[in-house]
C-alpha cells in the first residue's frame, strides 16, 4: 500500500512518514503544494494525507486539482483550521475524511487505515481469504489461526492483494504500490516476494495468471 | 436640556431617541407661522382701523365746511343794519341724522372763549356737547361721551369773523365705526387662521416630503442590520449621500477587520497546533516519565489554545454588522460531510425542516454550532440521527426564533452527566477522539447570539441537543 503524505512543517513530515511506514505502508512525502499536487497526479496512490496550509499551492487547492483531473485516490485532510466551515470545505472540495490538529499519530493511522480499505470494498478491519487473516489494526497474519511471521515487503504484499483479493493484480501494479518512487521499476523483485509469500500462506493460494499478473483467491475458488 | 441617556445593565449610556425631526421642523415652523400671521393681522387691523379713522374724519370734514359755508352765507346775507350780529343761526341739515333727536349726529357752534353753545343741530336735545378744549389750535379731533353715554368722534375747527372767534364742532356716534373694525378684524381672523392651517398642513407635507430619503436611508440601514442587504443605498440626495457613503466605508472596513481577525486566528491556530502535533507525537513515540509529562502538558496547552481561539472567534463575530443565512444549505452541506465522514458506522441522518428560516448571524457560527452537534451525534449513535429546524415566536420577548434538535439512538446521558457535559474541556469519554470543548462552545456561541442550548433525553433513546436561535423576521 502506497501513501502520498503532503505536509510542510518538515518535523511533522517525517514523524507522518516513520509512523506510516512502521505501519507497513510504503510513503513518499512532499513539503509544499506543488511537489504534493505533481506526485498525487502522476503516481498511484492508495490514500493521501494532505495538510491544507501549504505553501506554494495551498491543500484545499491541491485536492481540488486532483479531483478535477480523476484522480480518486482517498484523501485524509490535516487542519489546523478546525471550524466546520473549514472542515465541511475540505470534504466538499473530495476529501474522504479530516484530523484537525494537533492530532495523536494513531489516530492519523486508523483513519488512513480505514480510507484504503474502504476504497477497497473491505467494511472490517479484519481481511480474510481462505485460512489467511489480516488484523489491519495489529498488522497480524494468521494461517488457520496460527502466526505467521512476513517481513515488511511481504507484508505489503499480501495486504495489497488481500485487499483486491479476487481481481487480477500486474507486476507493474504491484511494483507501484509497494515500492516508493525511487524504487528500480525494472528489477524482479516482485516474483521473489510473491514466491516468499507462497512458501509462508501456501502456494495454491495466489495465482499467476500468465502474461497477466497475480490473483489471490482461496484454494477452493480457484 | 438634561441629557436624555441612561445607563443599561452594564453601564453603558443608552441614547433615549429625541424627539422627531418631522416633528421638530413642523413645530418650530408652526410657530413661526403663528406669530408672524398674528403680527399681519394685527397690522392690517390697524392699518384698516387708521384708513376708517381718515374717511370717518374727512366725512365730519366736509359736513364742518358745509356748515362754516352756510354759516358764512348767512352771515353775508345780513343786513348791513345787523353789523353787530356777526352770524345767524345755521339750520344745515347736511345729514338727516342732524334732524332726528339724539341720533348720534351732532354739531355745535360757540365762540372760542366761552363754553356755551350759540347755535347746535336739531339733533342735540338736553345736554350740550362736552366738546373738547381747543386752545390755541386751529382745529382738533378727538373722542367724547355724547348725551346718550355713546362715544361720539368730533372735529373742531376755530374761524374768525370780524375779530370773533367761535369754535365748530361736529360729531357724530362711532358706534358703528368700531363695529365696522371689528367685523374686519373678525374677517382678517378667520382668514388668517385658514391661512394659517393651510401653511401648517404644507409645512407637514414639505417636511414628511423633504425626510423621505432620510427614512428610506433608515430602512436602508435596518435591512443591512438585519442581513437583508450587504450595502446601504447611495442613491441618496446630496445632502445625505455622503453619509450613506460613509456607512458603506464602516460596514466593509468592520467586514475586513473581522475577516482579517479570522485570518489572525487561523494563522495562530496553524501556526501552534502543527509544533504541537510534532511535539507530543515525538513524546508519545519515545515514551519514558519525561515524554510522558510532555505529552499530558502538550495536551493541555492544545485545549487552553482552542479554547483561547474559539473565544478570539467569538470576539471577532461581535463586532461584524449584520449578518445572515439560510439554515437549510448550510445544514444539507454539514449532513451530506457527515454522512462521507461517518460513511463506515453507517449513522443514517435525517434532516427536516419546516418552512424557510434564516439565522441573523454568521454561516460559519451555524455551521459551527450544529456541527459540533451532528458531530456528537454521529460518534454516539447506534444508527440513526434526526435533526430538524423550526421556526419558532419567543413570547417571552416577541422576537422571532428558531430551533435546532439534533438527536440520536445511542446511549444518551443522565441529567448530571449532561449538565458536566456542557462544561468547558470535559470529555465524558475519553477513547472517543476530540478536545471536550465541542459542547461548551455550542453554549458560549449560542449564549452570545442570545439563544439558549440545553440537553435532554431523545425520544429516539439518545441525547436530544436542543439549540434555540435568533432568526431573521419575516417581514
Amino acid at each position: 500500500m502506497r501513501i502520498l503524505v503532503v505536509e510542510d512543517d518538515t518535523d511533522l513530515n517525517r514523524q507522518l512518514v516513520a509512523a506510516l511506514e512502521e505501519a507497513g505502508y510504503v510513503v513518499d512525502s512532499a513539503t509544499d503544494g506543488e511537489d504534493g499536487h505533481f506526485l498525487g497526479d502522476t503516481e498511484p496512490y492508495d490514500a493521501v494525507v494532505l495538510d491544507l496550509g501549504l505553501p506554494s499551492l495551498d491543500g484545499l487547492s491541491v485536492l481540488e486539482n486532483w479531483r478535477r483531473d480523476g484522480r480518486t485516490m482517498p484523501v485524509l485532510i490535516l487542519t489546523a483550521r478546525d471550524r466546520w466551515s473549514d472542515k465541511v470545505a475540505g470534504i466538499d472540495a473530495g476529501a474522504d475524511d479530516y484530523v484537525a490538529k494537533p492530532f495523536h499519530m494513531e489516530e492519523v493511522l486508523a483513519r488512513v487505515r480505514a480510507l484504503v480499505r474502504r476504497a477497497a470494498g473491505h467494511a472490517s478491519n479484519e481481511l480474510t481469504c481462505g485460512a489467511v487473516r489480516l488484523d489491519l489494526r495489529s498488522g497480524r497474519v494468521t494461517v488457520d489461526g496460527s502466526a505467521v511471521k512476513l517481513t515488511s515487503h511481504e507484508y505489503r504484499l499480501l495486504s495489497y492483494l488481500l485487499h483486491h483479493q479476487g481481481k487480477v493484480i500486474s507486476r507493474t501494479e504491484l511494483t507501484e504500490h509497494l515500492y516508493d518512487q525511487d524504487f528500480d521499476r525494472d528489477s524482479n523483485t516482485v516474483e521473489v516476494f510473491v514466491g516468499r509469500l507462497r512458501k509462508k500462506i501456501g502456494s495454491d493460494m495466489i495465482e499467476t495468471i500468465r502474461g497477466l499478473g497475480y490473483r489471490l483467491g482461496a484454494a477452493s475458488d480457484t | 436640556m438634561t441629557p436624555e441617556t441612561s445607563a443599561n445593565g452594564d453601564g453603558r449610556p443608552v441614547n433615549r431617541p429625541q424627539r422627531s425631526l418631522a416633528a421638530r421642523l413642523v413645530f418650530v415652523a408652526a410657530v413661526w407661522s403663528t406669530i408672524a400671521l398674528a403680527i399681519a393681522g394685527v397690522f392690517l387691523v390697524s392699518l384698516y382701523e387708521r384708513a376708517s379713522e381718515r374717511a370717518f374724519d374727512a366725512q365730519l370734514e366736509v359736513h364742518i365746511k358745509a356748515l362754516i359755508a352756510e354759516m358764512l352765507a348767512t352771515n353775508a346775507d345780513a343786513s348791513a343794519d345787523q353789523a353787530t350780529a356777526t352770524l345767524t343761526a345755521p339750520t344745515y341739515r347736511g345729514d338727516p341724522r342732524f334732524s332726528l333727536p339724539l341720533s348720534g349726529w351732532y354739531w355745535t357752534v360757540r365762540r372760542a372763549d366761552s363754553p356755551s353753545i350759540l347755535y347746535a343741530s336739531e339733533s342735540l336735545v338736553g345736554d350740550p356737547l362736552n366738546t373738547p378744549p381747543i386752545g390755541q389750535d386751529d382745529a382738533n379731533a378727538g373722542f367724547i361721551v355724547g348725551p346718550t353715554g355713546d362715544e361720539i368722534r368730533v372735529l373742531q375747527q376755530r374761524i374768525t369773523v370780524e375779530d370773533a372767534a367761535y369754535v365748530i364742532a361736529v360729531g357724530a356716534a362711532t358706534a358703528g365705526f368700531w363695529a365696522d373694525i371689528f367685523e374686519f378684524a373678525r374677517l382678517v381672523a378667520i382668514t388668517l387662521c385658514i391661512v394659517g392651517l393651510g401653511l401648517i398642513l404644507a409645512i407637514f407635507l414639505q417636511v414628511k416630503f423633504g425626510l423621505r430619503p432620510l427614512a428610506r436611508l433608515r430602512a436602508s440601514l435596518s435591512a443591512v442590520r438585519q442581513g437583508e442587504a450587504e450595502r446601504i443605498d447611495e442613491a441618496l440626495p446630496r445632502e445625505i449621500a455622503p453619509l450613506a457613503v460613509e456607512l458603506n466605508a464602516l460596514i466593509v472596513s468592520n467586514k475586513e477587520i473581522v475577516e482579517r481577525a479570522r485570518t489572525h486566528v487561523g494563522n495562530l491556530a496553524h501556526g501552534l497546533k502543527t509544533p504541537l502535533s510534532v511535539i507530543s507525537n515525538e513524546a508519545r513515540a519515545s515514551g519514558g516519565p519525561l515524554a510522558d509529562k510532555v505529552s499530558e502538558q502538550a495536551s493541555i496547552m492544545s485545549t487552553q489554545i482552542q479554547h483561547h481561539l474559539e473565544r478570539a472567534r467569538m470576539a471577532a463575530q461581535r463586532r461584524v454588522i449584520g449578518v445572515s443565512c439560510e439554515t437549510e444549505p448550510v445544514l444539507a452541506r454539514l449532513i451530506r460531510a457527515m454522512g462521507k465522514i461517518y460513511q463506515d458506522k453507517g449513522v443514517d441522518v435525517g434532516f427536516a425542516q419546516s418552512g424557510q428560516v434564516r439565522f441573523r448571524g454568521e454561516s460559519q457560527d451555524l455551521e459551527e454550532m450544529s456541527g459540533n452537534l451532528i458531530d456528537n451525534a454521529c460518534k454516539w449513535a447506534g444508527s440513526k440521527v434526526r435533526v430538524q429546524v423550526a421556526p419558532l415566536n419567543d413570547p417571552a420577548t416577541n422576537r422571532d426564533m428558531f430551533t435546532i434538535t439534533v438527536e440520536d439512538d445511542g446511549p444518551g446521558l443522565t441529567p448530571e452527566q449532561r449538565a458536566e457535559a456542557i462544561k468547558r474541556g470535559r470529555r465524558l469519554d475519553e477513547t472517543v477522539p476530540g478536545t471536550g470543548l465541542g459542547l461548551s462552545i455550542v453554549a458560549d456561541l449560542a449564549a452570545l447570539y442570545g439563544g439558549t442550548f440545553d440537553l435532554e433525553s431523545s425520544s429516539l433513546g439518545g441525547l436530544k441537543a436542543r439549540l434555540v436561535l435568533p432568526a431573521l423576521s419575516k417581514e
